[in-house]
């Protein structure tokens, strides 16, 4: 148990913390502490030296320069027994190459006590509490290497708390689960974080779990700490760019509110448009398939009028797409409207979605006449009557009258592609 | 529940306890078996011989003789086939190989030229102690160079590490056999039957020196037992675990180094011992280092003593090289091994 003394002292803390191997060094100046019972996730690019700071933290790795302090004890001067009774580690993969049962991998994390002879009952004890902690006291006869790769990292895990740490961490440790099997490893984390205030350094190279679990997160980039904060303040856009030097957007969860970074690989995909310029008309998420497809396709596109938060209008604007927009829940009001106007004047057609029409945005629907009376192709996606919600069924009277203007109907999206590319054939492919 | 601190804590009863290391009632059982046949072995390797099956008539000189020449072969290869198995076993934990062995290291070679020095060129000057010591500094400087060769910065792998044990090795033999071609005939004689493998009792002084070397070495390991069990998770694993990864490997590798240089020093170059009866052990013991390397020490001797007692009685009055029967008997054991029992000791 923790004495009066060193309860107030942090978890763990590096002072200026230079470290590496030999003729490489890969920490630089790291300074940072972790109170008792945080939740702490360490974040960076491959390479930057996540793993290092792991291993100078439990000692493995010494630092050439500072100090790396475990409850105020540097980590060097505690003998092996004393160090491994304050802090167990979970590795990214636990390899046992012999045969080795659950029960007698989950009993080595008491090896700790040091007994020459067989477990006591104290060591059972422990043994058993970290097995029914992280639910793997059914499979203590099994073999350790007969398990799944999330009963294997379980079992890790019962391993290391058998060890009865105060701080517990992990190397990339979930990174290669199911996600049903990383989030039950992240539950008994979080549980044996609330319940038994053990602190938690969580090294991971995935950000959006990392800001989904952790009070803290810690950014790391080429061997110096760059941002030390709440995932709030960490996960932003301009500095994850430039960490991890590739186009990415942060958003916030709509259901957590936690940010989450996506990478922006639609964007790699589009080719140059060589083809027309099709303007959507979108809304309630109807429009992100076709977005996607009709890019992919090589269509430059335009889309709108969007309400602002609308997730079309989202994927608008992570998928670089002018967009008209309104203000949310809002009618589309004449200066958007008239945007809207020249923006279906500069394309060459006009697609609309499934999206449901109201009082709000039924003017989109003048959109793909304006379209029509220019001699330009329309889709409308089919059914209109059973997604219009206008006093008068105003839309469906409209579609229609479009129908009979000369807009297609499409059911599906390999149908609209199929008629789209009727109209207008691929151009032969360059070589 | 509390998870932090022991003490009061629910029980589910005995039937949902986390097994010791497993199957204890069950290995001492097999234990006990393997310790009772071994006065049936040292029976049977008093009734076998070149000079005949059946005890020899203890009322005459030569039947005398003959049966402390047997009983000597016996305490040999109890001690020789000890060392090199528990030796094999700990080099498979240390390196989390199953292919790891004295032999395959090129300790067992670099010990080999070594005793070979010391015969040829020692001679009786050497002593009792000399030569098994001389052994012993040679495996080392070939496991150091083994290591050197192998290590590219950073930890060697295991592959590079058994590939430039194999190299070193063959060096070594090399070097031993330009060391018999330039020897006078009887210096020549006695390396290559040496060579060969045989376990013609030493004098009583070196016997004993032996024995105390091979002893104090098997103990010392298997007081690193659960270390070693902590280690074939991996050293960086045991270095989480509390254990001074540094401190037991390397002194295990010496200790297990001494034990394959004591060995040859005694016998000769006996292959496959230390390969098969490690692996015969675990998948009958499990992979606890407490139960398996005292198994291991016990099966190995047994083991060459069964094979040292047909050597001399397959041909008779023809004795042939124990290590060709090791060989023998151990190539296609092993392959049965490999297919059947390892999947249980080992991962693949």
């Amino acid at each position: 148990m923790p004495g009066p003394t060193d309860r107030l002292k942090p978890a763990l803390a590096f002072r200026g913390v230079t470290a590496g191997y030999k003729g490489r060094t890969v920490l630089r100046e790291v300074d940072f502490e972790i109170a008792e019972g945080e939740f702490v996730s360490l974040i960076g690019p491959n390479g930057s030296g996540k793993s290092t700071m792991l291993k100078t933290a439990t000692g493995l790795v010494r630092p050439l320069e500072g100090r790396v302090e475990l409850f105020g004890r540097e980590v060097s001067s505690l003998k092996p027994r004393e160090r491994a009774a304050l802090i167990g580690v979970v590795p990214q993969k636990l390899e046992s190459p012999m045969a080795f049962t659950v029960g007698e991998i989950v009993m080595i994390g008491r090896s700790v006590r040091g007994r020459w002879g067989g477990p006591d009952a104290a060591d059972h004890d422990s043994a058993e509490r970290a097995m029914i902690y992280t639910n793997v006291l059914d499979l203590k006869d099994r073999l350790f290497n007969q398990l799944s790769a999330g009963e294997q990292q379980r079992t890790a895990l019962a391993m290391a708390l058998a060890q009865e740490p105060r701080i517990i961490m992990l190397d990339e440790s979930i990174a290669h689960l199911d996600i049903n099997h990383s989030q039950e490893v992240l539950r008994i984390l979080m549980n044996i974080n609330r319940e038994e205030k053990i602190t938690v350094l969580l090294v991971s190279h995935d950000l959006n779990l990392a800001a989904q679990i952790a009070d803290r997160l810690m950014l790391i980039d080429k061997g110096r700490l760059v941002r030390n904060g709440s995932p709030g303040e960490v996960m932003e856009e301009e500095l994850l760019r430039r960490v991890y030097d590739c186009d990415l957007r942060v958003r916030r969860d709509p259901f957590s509110g936690n940010p989450v970074v996506s990478g922006v690989l639609d964007a790699a995909l589009r080719r140059p448009p060589v083809r027309k310029r099709l303007h959507v008309i979108s809304g309630g998420g109807s429009g992100i398939e076709l977005f996607r497809r009709l890019l992919i396709e090589g269509f430059d596109l335009s889309a709108g009028v969007l309400n602002r938060l609308d997730s079309d209008s989202e994927a608008a604007r992570a998928l670089d797409i002018p967009a008209v927009l309104e203000q949310p829940f809002s009618p589309v009001g004449g200066e958007a409207l008239a945007q809207a106007r020249r923006m279906v004047e500069a394309a060459d057609g006009v697609v609309a979605g499934l999206v449901p029409f109201g009082p709000g945005n039924l003017v989109n629907l003048d959109l793909a006449e304006l379209a029509l009376k220019a001699g330009k192709p329309v889709w409308l996606a089919a059914g209109i009557a059973s997604r219009d919600y206008t006093p008068g069924k105003a839309a469906a009277a409209k579609a229609r009258e479009l129908c009979d203007g000369g807009a297609v109907e499409w059911s599906n999206i390999h149908e609209l592609m199929a008629q789209v590319e009727q109209t207008w054939p691929q151009p032969e492919t360059q070589h | 529940m509390s998870l932090t601190k022991g003490g009061s804590t629910s029980r589910c009863g005995d039937g949902c306890r986390p097994a010791p290391f497993n199957g204890s009632p069950k290995n001492r059982r097999r234990a006990l078996l393997l310790v009772a046949a071994l006065p049936l072995l040292f029976a049977v390797s008093a009734m076998l011989g070149p000079s005949g099956v059946g005890l020899p008539d203890t009322a005459s000189v030569s039947g005398r003789a003959i049966l402390d020449l047997r009983l000597g072969r016996f305490f040999m290869g109890m001690l020789v086939g000890a060392a090199l198995s528990t030796s094999g076993t700990v080099f498979q934990a240390i390196l989390r190989n199953p292919l790891a062995e004295p032999y395959v290291l090129g300790v067992s070679g670099g010990a080999g030229l070594g005793a070979a020095l010391s015969i040829l060129v020692g001679g009786a000057f050497i002593g009792a102690i000399g030569l098994p010591l001389t052994a012993f500094a040679f495996a080392l400087l070939t496991l150091l160079v083994v290591y050197a060769i192998a290590n590219q910065g950073g930890v060697p792998s295991v592959y590079s590490l058994i590939l430039s044990g194999v190299i070193v090795s063959a060096i070594c033999s090399s070097v031993i056999m330009f060391l018999v071609s330039t020897a006078d005939i009887e210096g020549m004689h006695t390396v290559v039957w040496w060579m060969l493998g045989n376990l013609q009792p030493a004098s009583w002084a070196e016997q004993f020196v032996s024995l105390a070397f091979i002893l104090a070495a098997i103990v010392g390991l298997w007081l690193f037992a659960p270390a070693l069990n902590v280690l074939t998770l991996g050293r960086e694993m045991a270095h989480y675990q509390g254990l001074d990864a540094g401190f037991v490997t390397i002194s295990s590798l010496l200790l297990s180094t001494l034990l394959a240089a004591t060995a040859v020093s005694m016998g000769g170059m006996i292959g496959f011992v230390g390969l098969i009866v490690p692996h015969v052990m675990r998948s009958i013991f499990g992979p606890d280092h407490r139960w398996l390397i005292p198994a291991s020490a016990i099966g190995g001797g047994a083991f060459l003593v069964l094979c040292d007692a047909l050597a001399r009685t397959i041909m008779a009055p023809v004795e042939i090289p124990v290590g060709v029967v090791t060989a023998l008997a151990g190539g296609p054991f092993f392959l049965i091994v490999l297919r059947k029992k390892m999947k249980y000791a080992w991962t693949d």
